[in-house]
């Protein structure tokens, strides 16, 4: 290290770290014109330590003032601590409320039993009305077969009349010309 | 110290959240560094009082803009600052210059009183930046960067305007010393 008043000032204020703090001990050491600058230093620096603090010769001191005080909701908003035991308390109020709310054991054969319980009478039911509108289609399609069959019977028994009528009335004819003929 | 910052941590998210007696302990606990570096910087007691209440004040109004809460002790120095040359500006027109640092005369044995007059007129011969420096280091024991955040320069410029003054210091303080130590 070569000779530098300014490393001597700052190892007097302490700003060198402990390994230049080393070398310029070992400097000064050797060195008598820097030994003497930093005894000068040294000095000046007991000099002005030297010099007390004084006493503040009247306290300062804020008076709270209520216009610029939070109000209650702010206080407890901006409090972790009572925001975090807030948050705590519901937390455990709910899982309270949720443990006594739903039952404890869930029974799965009684859960069973009952869906299968329901899925046979969704299923009797569906049968029942499959059943009730097949035999309501049969009878309608019954009914409709029925009242051709009868339109049918009725239009042949008014041919069936119709043809007698006309057989009637030829052989009347035939009488009657039989009984007019050979007298001539 | 590890703790004293978290307490100071603890009194500032409080009186953030408007707690004036948690922001009072803060008062208290820095009042007197910040009253004796006010003191030694304007050299008027009445001045440095009233600065100190203005710092105060200026700090709990503007509390929410610290970022970081470990700076605490840096930015109340930087609002002393601040109010200080504010100060001294108003009181003294641009330009005027300091009374040059004269060679201190060997003398006799000092008695600690007379010490104490020799380093405050050594102190006082030296120009504001040069006195706040020698403050800021040797009496309130920041460090070159923190120094730096609190004038609002350069280290390097800390580092110029501290080496000068130890300079002058040790012209008038050393001789005396060391005189009197004979």
């Amino acid at each position: 290290m070569s000779c530098s008043i300014d490393d001597l000032k700052a190892y007097v204020v302490g700003e060198v770290s402990r390994s230049e703090r080393g070398v310029v001990e070992d400097h000064v050491r050797g060195c008598q014109s820097c030994r003497e600058e930093l005894d000068r230093l040294n000095l000046t620096r007991s000099a002005l330590t030297s010099l007390e603090d004084e006493e503040i010769p009247q306290r300062i001191a804020f008076v709270s003032d209520r216009v610029f005080e939070p109000r209650w909701w702010q206080t407890i908003w901006h409090s972790g601590p009572v925001m975090g035991f807030a948050s705590a308390a519901l937390l455990a109020g709910a899982v309270l409320i949720h443990g006594f709310a739903r039952p404890a054991v869930v029974d799965a054969a009684k859960i069973e039993r009952r869906v299968e319980a329901q899925v046979s009478t969704r299923l009797d039911a569906a049968v029942v009305k499959a059943v009730s509108d097949a035999q309501a289609k049969q009878s309608a399609d019954f009914a409709q077969v029925l009242k051709a069959t009868e339109l049918e019977r009725q239009a042949d028994l008014a041919n069936f009349q119709q043809a007698t009528e006309y057989y009637e009335k030829q052989l009347h004819r035939f009488e009657v010309a039989s009984n007019e003929g050979p007298a001539q | 110290m590890i703790f004293r910052e978290v307490e100071d941590r603890d009194l500032i998210a409080k009186a953030r959240r408007g707690h004036v007696e948690a922001y009072n302990v803060l008062v208290s606990r820095w009042e007197k560094r910040i009253f004796n570096y006010l003191l030694r910087l304007v050299r008027q007691r009445e001045d440095a009082l009233d600065l100190s209440q203005d710092v105060f004040l200026k700090a709990y109004q503007n509390l929410k803009k610290l970022d970081d809460p470990a700076k605490f002790p840096a930015w109340l120095f930087r609002i002393a600052h601040n109010e200080a040359f504010s100060l001294l500006r108003k009181n003294r027109p641009e330009g005027e210059m300091t009374v040059e640092p004269r060679m201190a005369e060997a003398s006799g044995g000092l008695f600690p009183i007379e010490m104490k007059l020799a380093v405050r007129g050594a102190l006082d011969r030296l120009s504001d930046d040069q006195r706040e420096a020698v403050l800021l280091k040797v009496y309130q024991g920041f460090k070159f960067e923190e120094m730096a955040e609190i004038l609002a320069c350069p280290v390097s410029t800390v580092k110029s305007r501290l080496y000068t003054a130890l300079d002058l210091l040790k012209q008038t303080l050393a001789p005396v010393k060391m005189g009197g130590a004979e």
